[in-house]
């Protein structure tokens, strides 16, 4: 799979996507339809439990569906043989709880995923340093986590998800574990690359204010998305 | 940053409990290469001892014992009369305690054989006579027993007298009591047994002259055995048993460091499974998660096996100011013996890893978004 591949097919097809735990006792996904199209930013919303979460591990291969089918670029994404190249080359996760390792610098955090890429040690280097800045954390670079604010954490957590220069960013409660101010500026940070490079964003949140700044907003029920449309007009960030 | 990076960092995420894995496989490496070490240079040291004495074949009954078993003197007539054979000289010797000393090697030779040939004297003079009274001791039984040329000294019920101190040529000689065939005979109340003959063969004799020499010996006198000296040592069931005993030792100490490394890799990977699971999210296939813990528990294993090693050789070395070890062995603590200890740690490491490796490369990626 290649990020340059152009085509008119939608980047992400759902055809009845269902996840079952605990023998079906526990239905958390019950028939989910939807397309992404390449460069779209959708936001998931729902309550708690309404298995957002599940959808976005679905779509980032963490997991595979009980049934039904997920095509990328019209390939099938559980049928995929080798789920962590895909995982590599084509995703970047931005977790609530960051998840960076506390024992690696920003720098060497931001590198940790280009192990699977095809960058010689410099290469890593220069390109986690180029991203670091793009997210405003050239001053930072040989820091450990711990010695960075929550809002900072994130912005390597985003760098980091933009190392193997994936297609897809999938973003779970991207702000849920900051304060207004830097939840606001990370949010403006996501959105601001998902447009300058092109990327396709995909958003869990509960929060119908991060939601609404999305070009479409798919809200899940019990399982279920129940309403896929786009919001407010005056609100949506990727609208004309 | 290197892979190697992401290895040593694991490694460094828990400093004392790294600390004290490596103490265990340390302690356990150090065991080998002390315990083999010594049964290697007890072996060895032999060898050069009866080398320096110009011994090219030993004759002696089969035997368990690191001392093989007596046998009457008449043997070596028959010796004497084969081809290629130069001379002979019988030889009486026991490992027993002396006085105040723990073990010692008590070197009986016929009187006037050419084993007395090498020793030089480094003070006094060598016994008059066949039935005189006296020893001459190597300058290193001489520094254990803290003897000097005209002291006294206890041979089982007997008092005999010092006249000299003498080189050798070889620890195993330095380390030696050395008197006279018919003496220690006299006092062991065995007047004709002896336990070994040093057989000198004429300077032409070929290698497979002096295997068709062994044949002959051991066809004509067949409670006896002749072997070249390098075949004596490496034959003798005695050094075997220790060497065997050495490893057996050795193995107990490596199964602790096994255990104590397995533990420590299955405790990172139980510790770090929200780590992993991150990493297997952000794309990292599960053969480098595997490669990542097994590389980290080699890793344990190699510097395991250099500070070891380092261990044992000191260990060796203070070992060996013992009165106990002294003059009886040179330790052997050559490249191979050292080099094999550290293939072993990193082995032991290795091995130690592959089911915490196994552990780790099941978990699945989605709980890097549950947990934390």
């Amino acid at each position: 799979m290649s990020s340059s591949t152009a085509s008119a097919a939608p980047l992400l097809e759902a055809r009845g996507l269902t996840r079952e735990f605990d023998d079906g006792q526990v239905k958390a996904l019950r028939g989910v339809d939807f397309s992404i199209d390449a460069g779209e930013f959708i936001a998931i919303t729902g309550p708690s439990g309404c298995g957002k979460s599940t959808l976005l591990q679905l779509l980032g291969a963490l997991d595979r569906p009980t049934s039904g089918d997920l095509l990328y670029r019209g390939e099938s994404v559980p049928n995929l043989s080798d789920l962590a190249a895909y995982r590599a080359s084509e995703i970047g996760f931005i977790f609530q709880a960051f998840h960076l390792l506390p024992t690696f610098t920003a720098l060497e955090n931001v590198q940790i995923p280009m192990f699977e890429g095809y960058r010689s040690r410099s290469e890593r280097r220069e390109h986690a340093v180029e991203l670091l800045r793009l997210v405003g954390l050239e001053d930072r670079l040989d820091h450990f986590p711990s010695k960075l604010s929550g809002g900072e954490r994130q912005r390597v957590a985003v760098a980091r998800s933009l190392a193997n220069e994936p297609s897809l960013l999938l973003a779970d409660e991207p702000t849920g574990n900051l304060d207004s101010e830097n939840a606001h500026s990370v949010l403006d940070l996501i959105i601001r690359l998902q447009q300058e490079q092109g990327r396709t964003l995909v958003l869990v949140t509960h929060d119908p204010t991060i939601a609404e700044r999305a070009g479409r907003i798919l809200h899940m029920t019990d399982g279920r998305i129940v309403s896929d449309q786009a919001p407010a007009p005056h609100n949506a960030a990727t609208r004309p | 940053m290197t892979f190697s990076t992401v290895v040593i960092r694991g490694l460094l995420r828990r400093p004392l409990r790294t600390g004290f894995t490596l103490a265990g496989i340390s302690i356990g490496i150090a065991a080998v290469v002390a315990l083999v070490g010594m049964a290697r240079g007890f072996q060895q040291s032999w060898e050069v001892g009866l080398k320096a004495r110009g011994t090219d074949l030993v004759v002696s009954n089969r035997s368990g014992s690191l001392t093989p078993k007596p046998f009457d003197a008449s043997v070596s007539d028959q010796i004497k009369s084969l081809p290629h054979v130069a001379a002979t000289c019988d030889i009486l010797v026991e490992i027993t305690s002396i006085e105040d000393s723990d073990l010692m090697i008590l070197s009986a030779r016929e009187w006037g054989g050419f084993s007395w040939d090498n020793l030089k004297l480094i003070s006094g003079r060598m016994p008059n006579s066949a039935t005189e009274p006296a020893v001459v001791l190597g300058q290193t039984a001489a520094e254990v027993l803290k003897k000097k040329v005209g002291d006294p000294i206890q041979i089982e019920t007997k008092e005999l007298k010092v006249v000299g101190i003498v080189k050798g040529g070889a620890v195993v000689e330095d380390g030696s009591v050395i008197l006279s065939l018919p003496l220690l005979q006299g006092i062991l109340g065995s007047p004709h047994q002896i336990n070994a003959i040093d057989v000198r063969v004429t300077p032409s004799t070929s290698e497979q002259q002096l295997q068709a020499l062994t044949h002959q010996i051991e066809q004509r006198i067949p409670q006896v055995r002749a072997v070249t000296v390098n075949e004596h040592l490496s034959h003798n069931e005695g050094f075997r048993l220790v060497e065997a005993m050495s490893w057996g030792t050795s193995l107990l100490a490596l199964l602790v460091g096994v255990l104590g490394v397995m533990n420590t890799m299955l405790m990172t990977v139980f510790e770090r499974t929200h780590e992993i699971c991150v990493l297997l999210a952000v794309g990292w296939t599960r053969q480098r998660v595997m490669r990542m813990i097994l590389y980290e528990s080699a890793v344990l294993g190699l510097t395991g096996g250099i500070v070891g090693v380092a261990l044992g050789v000191i260990g060796v070395r203070l070992l060996d100011k013992t009165p106990a070890i002294r003059g009886l062995l040179q330790p052997d603590l050559g490249l191979p013996l050292l080099g094999l200890s550290v293939v072993i740690a990193v082995a032991v490491g290795v091995l130690s890893g592959l089911y915490p490796a196994w552990r780790s490369s099941r978990l699945t990626p989605s709980l890097a978004l549950q947990a934390g």
